[in-house]
């Protein structure tokens, strides 16, 4: 009883909590502010929908040093895609690193497809100066006009290094990983390389080169999508 | 900077120790051969042959059937597929399609691949057309060699040698197809990864059955063939001027995955909805997948999505249901079966 009663608890705290997990260098948190705003513009080309541009909106609340929630929301042009998602987590110290366990819920909406997308994932990363490691699990349910899919329970994993340590002023970084800040795959990686860059006390600027290949577990990769972000970041 | 140096040192020696025969460590990252030039190819290849083979006649039958078979992973070993061609001939089956990994690639299985391909185009001529042999008729070893008859189709009134018998074996390309550059080997074999194949079921008006063999060994369908399929570029223009009753697709990448300890890779999800939204447009009866190595049904939209398991023998060494017989009736009705393998290796 005791087990499923902390079960519970675990699942609904995850939900109420959050880490954003994209950028290097934004999950130390520094104890400091308790509010984040960020917000990016991206470009890219796609197989199926050739060029594509979006703006992402994220807003982060440091509840405690421990506790985060916050929410995102993306507008995808060219690919007519639009998401929002609440998510939340919960930091646990443990000597020179951190673990995290958090929750996350999305809503994307495949205009062009005409797909409604439901997605819930519960993932833990551990976090390094250097390093991180992040497994978890996504839920995965979409409709299109008369037809509600559920994909079996899908393996989130990723990774990444960066060369300075995360409280740096400065920061570029190597991820691979099936998941992005709005979708969760299967066995389709993406990868790339990330930055920071703080322009002044509260201000971040950050970026992504993201590479995702289509086939790339099933031996060979072949071109899917390319794309970059650039973004700002203010706390307070 | 040292424990970076050391992840890189340890991911790259993770690839390298990877690096078997059957995975490319390039391959983890970028294709050896691009899903852009094969389509090109096939497509090019396609349309220089358009009247070669493509094109099937059911009108006037009761009902026409097809055999669909997947992931044969030919080896040294070529009972399970020669289970599945000899099958095909001795049902009368209108046409035979392969969802692709039809040999793990090495040049030495091509050759066992196409000997056995042409074997059977032999065995086909021999049953639909009509023979005649050009050879001394007491020399034996000339009554054995297949290069020494041509094969006559009185209702096409055409003359074929063995090797251009047009055998109704319809292949798509699988990712295993491929690694190693083994494009060069199966296009050398069957030409094209991505085509159609044509069955009239009807005169007056006319009236199609239309068959759509996709190239998705990569994993996507790529943006070249993304485009011929927007465009419906790659049929035969006056084609689509007459009326389409039913249409199958072949893929080898499958859309829905069977469990979640399947760790092949599906398509991305944009090319998931491009495809389930494509299948629907084409008013698509059936599509068939291969891949994951396991059965699985589903319908979306009104599709039938039917992904078969493997009928390599390495993969399902003991005698089981690899195959499924399609049935088409005359009033275009659909059922289908899953066919017994009964070829164990020895």
């Amino acid at each position: 009883m005791k087990k499923a009663f902390l079960s519970v608890a675990f699942v609904a705290v995850s939900f109420l909590a959050q880490a954003q997990y994209s950028y290097i260098g934004l999950h130390k948190y520094d104890g400091q502010h308790k509010n984040e705003l960020s917000g990016y513009v991206m470009v890219g080309k796609n197989v199926v929908s050739g060029w594509f541009g979006g703006l992402e909106l994220s807003y982060k609340r440091h509840l405690t040093d421990r506790w985060h929630i916050g929410a995102d929301i993306q507008n995808q042009y060219g690919k007519q895609l639009y998401s929002s998602d609440i998510q939340g987590g919960y930091r646990l110290p443990v000597g020179w690193s951190d673990f995290y366990f958090d929750g996350k819920v999305m809503y994307n909406r495949y205009q062009r497809w005409n797909i409604n997308e439901i997605v819930g994932n519960l993932s833990i990363t551990w976090e390094t100066p250097y390093l991180y490691l992040r497994v978890g699990e996504s839920y995965i349910h979409y409709q299109t006009v008369d037809f509600g899919y559920r994909e079996p329970l899908t393996f989130t994993f990723g990774t990444g290094v960066s060369i300075r340590p995360r409280w740096y002023s400065w920061n570029i970084g190597l991820f691979f990983r099936n998941y992005d800040d709005f979708y969760y795959e299967n066995w389709n990686i993406n990868w790339g390389l990330n930055f920071y860059a703080t322009l002044a006390k509260r201000m971040q600027l950050f970026g992504e080169f993201n590479i995702r290949p289509a086939g790339s577990m099933s031996q060979l990769a072949s071109k899917y999508e390319t794309s970059g972000k650039l973004g700002l970041k203010y706390v307070w | 900077m040292k424990k970076i140096q050391s992840a890189l040192l340890t991911l790259t020696v993770m690839i390298a120790l990877v690096a078997c025969e059957k995975v490319s460590p390039i391959g983890v990252l970028v294709s050896g051969t691009g899903v852009e030039d094969r389509v090109k190819m096939s497509h090019l290849y396609f349309q220089d042959h358009k009247g070669e083979g493509y094109y099937w006649d059911a009108c006037g039958k009761d009902e026409y059937t097809f055999l669909v078979g997947a992931d044969s992973h030919l080896t040294n070993d070529k009972g399970r597929l020669q289970e599945m061609l000899q099958n095909t001939l001795d049902n009368n089956d209108l046409l035979c399609a392969h969802l692709g990994d039809i040999a793990d690639t090495k040049a030495e299985y091509y050759i066992d691949l196409e000997d056995l391909i042409n074997d059977f185009k032999w065995k086909y001529a021999k049953k639909h057309f009509k023979e005649q042999y050009l050879g001394d008729v007491d020399d034996e070893e000339e009554l054995e060699d297949p290069d020494n008859y041509i094969y006559t189709d009185t209702v096409e009134d055409k003359r074929y040698g063995v090797d251009d018998v047009p055998m109704p074996f319809y292949p798509v390309v699988g990712n295993h197809d491929i690694t190693h550059n083994g494009w060069a080997l199966w296009s050398n074999v069957f030409h094209s990864s991505f085509y159609e194949v044509l069955v009239i079921v009807n005169y007056d008006p006319l009236v199609w059955d239309r068959f759509i063999f996709l190239d998705t060994a990569s994993g996507t369908l790529g943006a070249e063939q993304v485009k011929l399929i927007e465009e419906d570029g790659f049929v035969l223009r006056e084609y689509l001027e007459s009326n389409i009753r039913n249409t199958f697709v072949f893929s080898h990448t499958n859309i829905f995955r069977p469990s979640s300890l399947q760790f092949a890779s599906t398509f991305a999800r944009e090319e998931t909805f491009f495809l389930l939204n494509q299948f629907k447009e084409w008013d698509t009866s059936i599509v068939f997948c291969g891949h994951v190595h396991k059965w699985d049904e589903q319908e979306v939209n009104g599709v039938r999505y039917i992904t078969l398991d493997s009928m390599s023998e390495r993969n399902s060494p003991a005698a089981g249901d690899y195959l499924l017989r399609v049935h088409v009736k005359a009033n275009g009705d659909i059922s289908w079966e899953r066919v017994h393998m009964n070829y164990v290796a020895k």
